[in-house]
């Protein structure tokens, strides 16, 4: 009885993802003027298939509990089906971190330089977020990104100034959107430090945000490129929008999941995908090369929020630097929950009231466990994170679009 | 129809949620003469925002929501309050101001090439949408500076949920509010405009961090000077306006001569404006209790200065009741007594004259008379 269950699960979704594919490749394409809309998302539907196809054949192993707890052997071999032409056997030189080191090491001395005010109150809020112990996850996708769309143009990896800018104000919107994040969700930690609004008030940490913004927005402006001004703005209204969508949910179990993908993509893949495309224009690149930076960032940055959904079920609060289940105590139903209700349709009552009843967050969270949404929602960030790869793949080989290859398998794997 | 019908509504609510009292504190008929002689003369005034943003299911969501919180005691309610028992009052002020410079400084006859482009009513659209676009930072702010810290409710605030769900709501709309702020302002094509109007921004979240940080009784035994409160006055209520009027200089290519005289006015203007709602409360008849002033306003700042530390810290204890609480109504007739008040009126005069200066540079037209009659207006006590 199980079995078909979760094989009709796994088709309702994913044909639902489909169809988000298809408004999203139309999104991008009237967005930014790219005119791989079209192509985009036929190739996105064709994924979803193959996606279907795969899951129903992995829904027939015995051996699927394993799978997640060896997600890298599962990239390995989609990786060699992928990869081109395999130019470096050294696993150090592929290390993305090590490969943006050099570029990022003045990162974050950067950034509070370019926030220095006056306020001694605003100065230390600034400079709290931005200590140097972030992961700075996507200043180095975008040093990647700028480098092996640079190689592939012009044959000269160097990073220019301008995309390094790129990566910095990336980091500023990030961090700007955290602060915002936390006092909208009242959060006391993060990454293991206690929130700025518990230490100065909402006030200032609204404020404070406002500031970082506009220091980015400064920033941003003086690489003087509308277009790239223009993609990035865009950026900070997806985040917004994202926060909405969060707001509400959908009362059809279809809709539901294209809204969480499309709030997935505003929240977190948006500001990948569009810097990864503004670095992409500054090296002079055409469209064709623009289309693969944006849909790379793209992929790997709704991957990266699907595996953040599903730790947030299977990490242990102090590896996280914040509580676990925090999602489903506010309320939101992620990934691994939208799978699971197909399986326990009891569930939905919940997901509609925002598991705001006595002993909904435990039951929810058994629900989860005992379901495999989990695994289908690490499923889904794998199809996501091949489609990544397949799109990085179609740059000319470089130590550097190695190195992405690589990042979706750490995206993958990480467990904080 | 009805669906459109179903939209609109929630909007209206929100019209009133995001408006709030400007310029408030003016003579109101010279003033209100003033502004609606200058309405027309721009054509048609700044729509409250973008039709666009209004009607965005986002804005709707939001105007749902905010009815929840009719009957708690969030400052976002207060703020929709004001609006809608306030009507005599002007909103968009700044955005007129803006539409106001740019047809006073018409056309660029340097530009080379030309700029391209329709002038309605004088006015380039570009420079229509960046009146707008200020009115939207501007609003933004409104909503953000009324969040109130968690920590310190009490429990005369009411229910701790009801607060927290306000913060919420007036994060999301502040933050919607500057998000279209950004995507319009990106729009204008110019990464020069761009750049100026967002350290405009950056200008205003430190002016407001530093009058946050000057609230309380703490630092009354400090020095200070008006020459600080000036800095501090136009971070938080000139620079906005200041950066906006010369932005729309550089929208319509004039140079820098211009630019910078567009700057000057914004700012002396708005400092002016300052002065004189800083003065309200000294210069009318009578004082009552409910006519609270501010320690950091202008007239208290200067008795501080021209009497010297020692003689203020003396006085200052005098007008507490058993040396704790501050007894408002003496410590307003000491600093009537003093010259703080005069030389307030002196300082608001001496800004009025400097953005009076700065409009020499424009050819005389209704628009230049109209930017003039508002300095008129907020130096007229």
């Amino acid at each position: 009885m199980a079995l078909p269950l979760s094989r009709y699960c796994a088709r309702s979704s994913l044909s639902a993802c489909g169809r988000w594919g298809l408004e999203r490749g139309r999104g991008s394409a009237g967005g930014g003027g790219g005119g791989g809309g079209v192509s985009a998302s036929l190739k996105e539907l064709h994924l979803y298939r193959r996606t279907y196809l795969n899951s129903t054949i992995y829904k027939k192993q015995n051996s699927f509990c394993s799978f997640w707890r060896t997600p890298s052997r599962f990239m390995y071999t989609t990786r060699t089906k992928y990869c081109y032409t395999k130019v470096h056997s050294d696993e150090q030189y592929k290390d993305p971190y090590r490969l943006s080191q050099k570029e990022l090491n003045n990162l974050y001395q950067e950034i509070r330089r370019q926030l220095a005010v006056s306020s001694a109150d605003l100065k230390e809020i600034c400079d709290y977020y931005f200590d140097g112990k972030g992961k700075a996850f996507r200043p180095m996708i975008v040093v990647l990104v700028a480098k092996a769309c640079n190689l592939h143009q012009s044959k000269n990896r160097e990073l220019l100034k301008s995309q390094h800018s790129v990566g910095m104000i990336a980091e500023m919107i990030h961090t700007a959107s955290l602060v915002h994040d936390d006092v909208i969700d009242g959060s006391d930690t993060r990454r293991g430090k206690t929130t700025v609004n518990k230490i100065w008030g909402e006030r200032k940490a609204i404020l404070a945000g406002d500031f970082v913004l506009s220091a980015a927005s400064v920033a941003l402006a003086r690489l003087g490129n509308n277009t790239v001004v223009s993609i990035l703005s865009q950026v900070i209204e997806d985040l917004v929008r994202g926060e909405f969508m969060q707001l509400g949910s959908k009362e059809n179990e279809n809709e539901r999941f294209v809204h969480y993908l499309e709030k997935t993509f505003k929240k977190t893949a948006s500001l990948i995908a569009n810097s990864c495309k503004a670095v992409s224009i500054l090296g002079n690149c055409g469209p064709d090369v623009q289309e693969i930076a944006y849909q790379y960032g793209r992929n790997i940055g709704i991957a990266f929020q699907l595996v953040d959904d599903v730790l947030d079920f299977t990490a242990c609060a102090n590896q996280l630097g914040k509580p676990a289940a925090a999602d489903l105590k506010l309320g939101l139903a992620t990934g691994p929950v939208l799978f699971a209700c197909q399986k326990f349709p009891e569930l939905h009552a919940m997901i509609m009231r925002r598991f705001s009843s006595d002993g909904d967050v435990d039951r929810a969270w058994q629900y989860v466990l005992q379901s495999n949404g989990v695994q289908q929602t690490c499923y889904l960030a794998q199809q996501y994170c091949q489609e990544a790869i397949r799109q990085i793949s179609m740059l000319h080989p470089s130590p550097e679009r190695d190195a992405l290859i690589h990042l979706t398998e750490i995206v993958l794997t990480r467990d904080k | 129809m009805s669906v459109f019908l179903r939209r609109i509504k929630p909007s209206r609510v929100l019209l009133s949620t995001f408006c709030q009292t400007l310029f408030s504190s003016s003579s109101p008929s010279s003033w209100t003469k003033v502004v609606s002689e200058a309405e027309k003369i721009v054509g048609y005034p700044t729509s409250f925002m973008s039709l666009r943003c209004l009607l965005s299911d986002e804005l709707s969501n939001i105007a749902l929501q905010v009815r929840k919180l009719v009957g708690t005691k969030h400052p976002l309610i207060s703020t929709a309050r004001g609006f809608v028992n306030d009507t005599r009052n002007n909103l968009q002020m700044r955005g007129l101001v803006v539409l106001l410079m740019s047809k006073a400084a018409g056309p660029s006859k340097t530009a080379e090439p030309p700029l391209e482009g329709d002038l309605v009513s004088g006015i380039y659209s570009s420079q229509r949408n960046l009146a707008e676009i200020t009115e939207l930072i501007h609003t933004a702010f409104l909503v953000h500076r009324g969040i109130v810290n968690i920590m310190e409710l009490t429990s005369s605030h009411g229910s701790l949920k009801d607060m927290q769900f306000g913060n919420k709501m007036a994060v999301l709309s502040g933050d919607f509010l500057l998000a279209n702020a950004c995507t319009s302002l990106a729009q204008l094509q110019n990464t020069k405009v761009v750049e100026i109007i967002s350290s405009a921004i950056g200008d205003l979240v430190q002016g407001i961090y530093y009058e946050n940080s000057k609230t309380g009784e703490d630092n009354m035994t400090d020095d200070v000077m008006i020459a600080d409160w000036e800095e501090q006055t136009f971070l938080s209520h000139g620079a906005l306006l200041a950066k906006s009027c010369e932005s729309a200089m550089e929208l319509a290519k004039h140079d820098a001569e211009v630019q910078e005289m567009a700057f000057q006015y914004g700012k002396h203007m708005s400092l002016a404006h300052k002065l004189n709602s800083d003065l309200q409360p000294f210069v009318e008849e009578a004082f009552n209790d409910s006519v609270p002033f501010s320690l950091n306003s202008a007239p208290v700042v200067l008795h501080r200065e021209l009497l010297g530390r020692d003689t203020w810290i003396n006085q200052f204890k005098e007008a507490k009741i058993n040396g704790e609480q501050i007894d408002y109504v003496k410590l307003h007739r000491i600093i009537k007594a003093g010259k703080g008040v005069s030389s307030s009126l002196d300082l608001c005069h001496y800004h009025g004259n400097q953005a009076l200066e700065a409009l020499r540079c424009f050819p005389t037209s209704e628009a230049t008379s109209a930017l003039k009659n508002i300095v008129y207006a907020v130096t007229k006590f």
